[in-house]
């Protein structure tokens, strides 16, 4: 039997470099007129095995951005520390709190750097800009962004995107005669479009469920707009004086 | 005097035992032999002013460059040994560029002011095992203009990396008088205009020569039209109205 | 006593902690990371430094991740898929963009300002790696800033776009993806320069860029003249994105058109492709009234809804 070889011997073994794991979930945001909503699911899975029902995919920054990540978890809690360090430099070096438009471009030099070893994540920024609009940047993993009114990214992306383009956008909607639609929807709106956008994905996706975070950015000196009657809520903000965050949670189903 | 120092004036980074550092102290000597040059800061802008040495009828004097820019919300002028200040102000141009790279806002004028004072320190220092860059201090002193949040606002940096805020302060050779002038003149609700009157006032007050359109250089830096040097026009219609 | 030979010595704890601490400063812990300069991060270095894995083969680890086209299934999607377009003609440079971004099929965004604002008188164009351009671009503009202040004049367009050539060739085999056009006004007039990150470099009047160029080509060949008016230049490049978001599937949703002239550019318009093929880009300047679509020029008559006759 002639080509009956050892294994061993005659077949060379390929190996390959893969660091890189995804570990699911979905995030999204959403700018209102001054607010902007930043929100995660929080379970973490390989695989189909879940590895954690508590793993927070959304972090505060400062007092006026708040950043999500999503797809390898270790690349994205190593990028975010890697993100606060460098605020926190910048705080030393300039005193002040560097303004969201600048903790965006410096998230692309910072993706940018790894362009040939590339960090396995998807973010999103969320915040409060200079003149106290709400925005949403959108990031791919080597940096490059786009200022939007709304994003999803991860595992449910194409799920919740959709949904959000037909609620927020008006994609495919024609206003009824004499009306038009509102530019920015107001916080309540947001909250519940996003709550159900995370109840939806849960359904229909395995890698999405367990818990809820809603991070909600305010404006200086914007009144609560309901956010008082949000139960649950909690401050998140170090000063009451200027731009204010608060997070919300809620359960998702656990199977 | 001199015996004193000897031991001591030598090494750029070796203190004297009462604790100076005399090759600093030489180098801001050798901008009080500099032009003289003045910056006001007001509510509306901030106004650099400097006076040229034209030592010879043939020296083309738009070719003396002592007023530049850094970018367009900073400007700088110089006294010293203007040499010098060509690298500083390379310096300042690359870290407002980068900062405007990696941040996407404009520099604040403190922080380009640190920046600049950061490169003065690197006389002496060799960092690990690499060649010291620089062999002395730069002998140069700057006065640096520009706006951001904070406002209008005057930097003075000299060659011991001391950097301090201003809102008029005169260098060069004739600045005893000008500064004893412009703390006499200067108030708080200057307007723009005024501040380029006062500034040619006090330069020719301290100028040997007499001040007209070709001895002396004016710029400003205004949030509305960022860094500019006046032109001649401008510049003759100013020297009209002191 | 045990100083000499712990400083020289290149095994035991010591010298682990050494060469630890050798690695994290080298790698991004410079004095330049805090103080005044506030971390410029990989910048710090005076030019942009990249972290790459310490792997005989790093271009085909990055391949192997990112690259969708040569495996749809890889983890790290980048985005691709563009019509782009630029041209010369004696009114000064149109340029034109589709704004969809695909990772494989979907539909990444339909935003994207494909065309990057270099500064007030330079414009690049977007097409292959998104980040690659928005970073080199941008990086691009910070070098003729500079240019401008220590030569107290503005960079030509050529400079400039040999500037960016040369400096993606010096990352040839490296995996970047882009190809760009520099366009601008400068002393020689009107110019468009054609730049991608094999290293090619060409000067021209027209070019066309992405997925969807060969379309976009059909029709900026066919109204193409040197002696074009502005508003049929601009129409033209409306007409051309049209063509390429109407018949490749990865490019679409909308165009973005700009006009250089002599003062620097202009933004014109953004234009929906879907309303360009029913309704025509609305009332601007060059349009000529309707939509651009077959099915308008057939008044409704299709295989779908023949005519009379022909269903004799």
């Amino acid at each position: 039997m002639p080509d009956m070889v050892p294994m061993s011997v005659a077949q060379p073994q390929e190996r390959q470099f893969n660091p890189y794991s995804d570990n699911g979930g979905t995030i999204l945001a959403v700018a209102g007129a001054n607010f902007s909503v930043i929100a995660g699911d929080t379970r973490q899975s390989e695989g189909y095995s879940i590895q954690t029902r508590y793993a927070p995919k959304v972090f505060r920054l400062t007092d006026k951005a708040v950043l999500a990540v999503n797809g390898f978890a270790a690349d994205g809690n190593m990028f975010v520390k890697k993100v606060k360090q460098r605020l926190e430099w910048y705080r030393h070096a300039h005193s002040k709190d560097m303004p969201l438009r600048a903790v965006a471009r410096l998230i692309q030099s910072m993706l940018y750097a790894r362009r040939f070893f590339p960090y396995y994540v998807y973010n999103i920024l969320g915040g409060i800009e200079e003149d106290g609009s709400g925005a949403v940047y959108s990031f791919d993993p080597v940096g490059s962004y786009e200022r939007e009114a709304c994003r999803a990214a991860g595992a449910a992306s194409s799920l919740v995107q959709p949904f959000l383009d037909n609620q927020i956008y008006f994609k495919n909607q024609t206003p009824a005669p004499g009306t038009s639609h509102p530019a920015h929807l107001a916080l309540t709106d947001v909250l519940a479009l996003v709550i159900d956008s995370f109840t939806s994905a849960t359904e229909r996706h395995i890698e999405v469920g367990d818990g809820l975070e809603m991070y909600v950015v305010l404006a200086k000196g914007s009144p609560l707009q309901g956010l008082e009657l949000v139960q649950g809520v909690q401050e998140m903000s170090t000063t009451t004086d200027g731009e204010r965050v608060f997070i919300v949670r809620r359960n998702l189903k656990r199977d | 005097m001199f015996l004193t120092r000897s031991e001591y004036d030598r090494g750029v980074n070796t203190f004297s035992p009462e604790g100076r550092l005399f090759q600093v102290e030489y180098a801001i000597e050798a901008i009080k032999l500099g032009s003289t040059t003045i910056g006001v800061r007001t509510p509306e802008g901030v106004v650099l002013g400097v006076e040229q040495r034209v030592q010879s009828p043939l020296l083309e004097a738009s070719s003396i460059e002592k007023i530049m820019e850094i970018d367009r919300h900073l400007g700088c002028a110089m006294s010293g040994l203007t040499a010098d200040a060509r690298t500083m102000i390379d310096h300042a141009r690359v870290t407002s560029q980068n900062h405007a790279f990696t941040y996407d806002e404009k520099i604040k004028v403190e922080s380009v002011t640190q920046a600049v004072c950061d490169l003065a320190l690197r006389f002496g220092e060799s960092v690990h095992d690499e060649e010291a860059m620089m062999s002395r201090p730069f002998g140069v002193a700057l006065l640096i203009a520009g706006y951001d949040e904070l406002g209008p606002q005057l930097y003075h940096t000299d060659p011991s990396g001391t950097s301090v805020r201003y809102d008029a302060k005169a260098i060069g050779s004739g600045s005893e008088a000008a500064q004893s002038e412009l703390q006499d003149k200067w108030h708080k609700q200057m307007t723009l205009q005024e501040a380029r009157t006062l500034t040619l006032r006090v330069l020719k007050q301290v100028m040997e020569e007499k001040l007209d359109h070709h001895n002396v250089q004016l710029a400003q830096v205004t949030p509305a039209n960022g860094f500019e040097i006046l032109d001649e026009a401008a510049l003759k219609s100013t020297i009209q109205l002191m | 006593m045990n100083t000499f030979a712990d400083r020289f010595s290149t095994t035991g704890a010591l010298a682990e902690l050494r060469k630890a601490q050798k690695a994290a400063d080298e790698e991004e812990f410079s004095d330049a990371m805090w103080g005044s300069e506030a971390g410029f991060g990989s910048l710090a270095k005076g030019v942009p430094t990249f972290s790459v894995p310490n792997i005989p083969d790093p271009t085909a680890f990055l391949r192997l991740h990112t690259d969708d086209h040569a495996d749809p299934t890889c983890k790290i999607k980048i985005s691709h898929g563009t019509t782009t377009l630029a041209f010369r003609f004696q009114g000064g440079v149109i340029v034109a963009v589709d704004s969809r971004a695909t990772a494989g099929s979907y539909v990444a965004s339909g935003t994207v300002k494909k065309v990057i604002e270099i500064n007030p008188y330079l414009l690049g164009t977007m097409a292959g790696g998104a980040a690659d351009c928005q970073y080199w671009e941008t990086y691009l503009g910070m070098h003729c800033r500079l240019h401008e202040l220590r030569n107290r004049e503005r960079i030509s367009v050529s400079a400039a776009s040999k500037y960016l050539s040369n400096l993606v060739y010096s990352y040839k085999g490296m995996g970047l993806s882009m190809g760009t056009m520099i366009c601008g006004w400068d002393k020689t007039g009107p110019a468009v320069f054609y730049v991608d990150s094999d290293g090619t470099r060409l000067k021209g009047d027209l070019f066309s860029v992405g997925s969807g160029s060969t379309f976009a080509y059909g029709v900026l060949d066919q109204g193409y003249r040197w002696d074009l008016t502005d508003e049929e230049a601009q129409e033209l490049g409306r007409r051309s994105i049209y063509a390429a978001g109407h018949r490749d599937a990865f490019s679409g949703n909308t165009c973005n058109l700009y006009h250089v002239k002599e003062d620097g550019w202009k933004f014109i318009g953004n234009y929906d492709i879907s309303k360009m093929h029913y309704d025509g880009p609305g009332n601007v300047l060059g349009a000529t009234g309707g939509g651009y679509g077959y099915e308008l020029r057939v008044e409704g008559l299709s295989s779908a809804n023949p005519p009379v006759a022909a269903q004799a």
